[in-house]
């Protein structure tokens, strides 16, 4: 076997040890993230928390700040996405409305209305 | 022979150059997309979020069991009393009333207390509302609507819009559970002022333990002390180590003081230092602990 033949399989066999070792023994742990990233199935639980929160409060824009925890686009479309997700998934139908009146809800919110918070 | 005399120290400069690429490659090309995570790997102030507005939703729902499940996935090693301390926080730190508020009543609920009153909520029904599908132009959906075991809201189409799912009345029915459900509303009343003596507390305290009609603590509960030109007042569930429904005051001697609670009730008056008497006839300062209870 040449040396250069060697050579290689000593790079492959330690690039092979260090995805050994990131996958299998030290694998990433998630911390310190932000709602964002969370996935798509505690997002939509998000959203649906913000949907049962907006029935008590009727604070749209206490909704719409918490909605912007979990996406950067328009809230609109962050209950919608939510909205179809659930549909998809065959939410409970009582769930399914309280999506629907957020969604609803957010057409109607006017972000000049918001007054900044401190 | 030349060959020969540069050893193997080439299979070890592959084999740095292969971890080198594999971390290059790792952390520079292609780095970790934090995706697809769960609620227990937020960030703290997050989950701070997070249980607000799981409580904010209990609010709601009155479903204990969904708030379980959404804060057993943030993996608190004791959920009541993190929630407890959460709303003293809050409290502590001018948030919401509101949110201080639902905290508490879901701290208290997990640990056996009071449903929320939902009674008073009525969803309102505002302009039609489509969610985008996977083409570019929207389309009515149209939803039958299906049964599900975990349903506990009584339904009724109360309009017709252009997506068919009916809208919920004010009608609701929490669920079954074994919680107890005390009296909802009424005031604590004083149970009982009882003298402790307690040689390995120097300082003499007003002590306040406040229980629902179950017998569980109560937090977040408001107490105010009051003496002859002062005033002061404080919650219950800042110690959650001792209890959720436990608070204290550190007394001045010869001060007179009345307690009494926000949400209403008697007030316990001419409570003073009083001293006790150890073993060796030594003296030392007693506390008050007095116990407010839900009828």
């Amino acid at each position: 076997m040449s040396r250069w033949t060697k050579f290689l399989i000593a790079v492959i066999l330690g690039a092979a040890a260090g995805l050994f070792y990131g996958w299998v023994v030290n694998p990433v742990e998630y911390v310190d993230i932000a709602p964002v990233s969370l996935r798509v199935d505690y997002k939509t639980d998000y959203v649906l928390m913000v949907a049962e929160s907006y029935q008590v409060d009727h604070d749209l824009g206490l909704a719409v700040r918490r909605l912007a925890l979990v996406g950067s686009s328009a809230p609109t479309d962050i209950a919608a996405n939510a909205l179809n997700y659930a549909l998809q998934h065959e939410y409970a139908s009582q769930d399914l409305s309280l999506l629907q009146s957020l969604g609803e809800a957010l057409l109607t919110w006017n972000p000049n209305q918001e007054i900044p918070t401190p | 022979m030349k060959q020969d005399r540069r050893g193997s120290w080439y299979l070890l400069t592959g084999a740095v150059l292969g971890v080198s690429f594999g971390l290059f490659y790792s952390w520079v090309i292609s780095p970790v997309k934090y995706v697809d995570a769960p609620p227990y790997a937020l960030r703290a102030d997050f989950k701070d979020d997070y249980r607000a507005l799981v409580a904010a939703a209990y609010l709601y729902s009155g479903d204990l069991l969904r708030a379980q499940d959404r804060l057993a996935q943030l993996k608190d090693d004791e959920t009541a009393q993190t929630l407890a301390m959460q709303a003293q926080r809050a409290l502590a730190e001018g948030r919401p009333e509101e949110e201080v508020r639902a905290l508490g009543i879901l701290a208290m609920a997990l640990g056996g207390g009071v449903m929320p009153d939902t009674s008073s909520l009525t969803p309102t029904q505002a302009a039609t509302f489509i969610p985008p599908t996977s083409g570019s132009t929207p389309t009515p959906l149209l939803i039958e609507p299906t049964a599900s075991p975990t349903m506990t809201m009584q339904t009724s189409p109360t309009s017709q819009s252009t997506v068919n799912i009916p809208q919920s009345t004010t009608s609701y029915q929490t669920p079954q559970t074994e919680t107890p459900t005390p009296t909802q509303g009424a005031p604590f009343v004083l149970q009982e002022t009882q003298l402790v003596c307690n040689i390995n507390q120097p300082e003499p305290l007003i002590q306040v333990e406040i229980k629902d009609a179950a017998g569980q603590p109560v937090p977040s509960v408001e107490v105010v002390v009051a003496w002859d030109g002062g005033e002061d007042h404080f919650f219950t569930g800042l110690k959650p180590e001792l209890s959720l429904g436990y608070a204290d005051f550190v007394m001045t001697p010869l001060v007179v003081y009345s307690i009494h609670l926000t949400d209403g009730g008697k007030t316990a008056g001419d409570l003073t230092a009083a001293e006790c008497v150890a073993d060796d006839d030594s003296r030392y300062w007693g506390s008050w602990f007095l116990t407010f209870v839900q009828p």
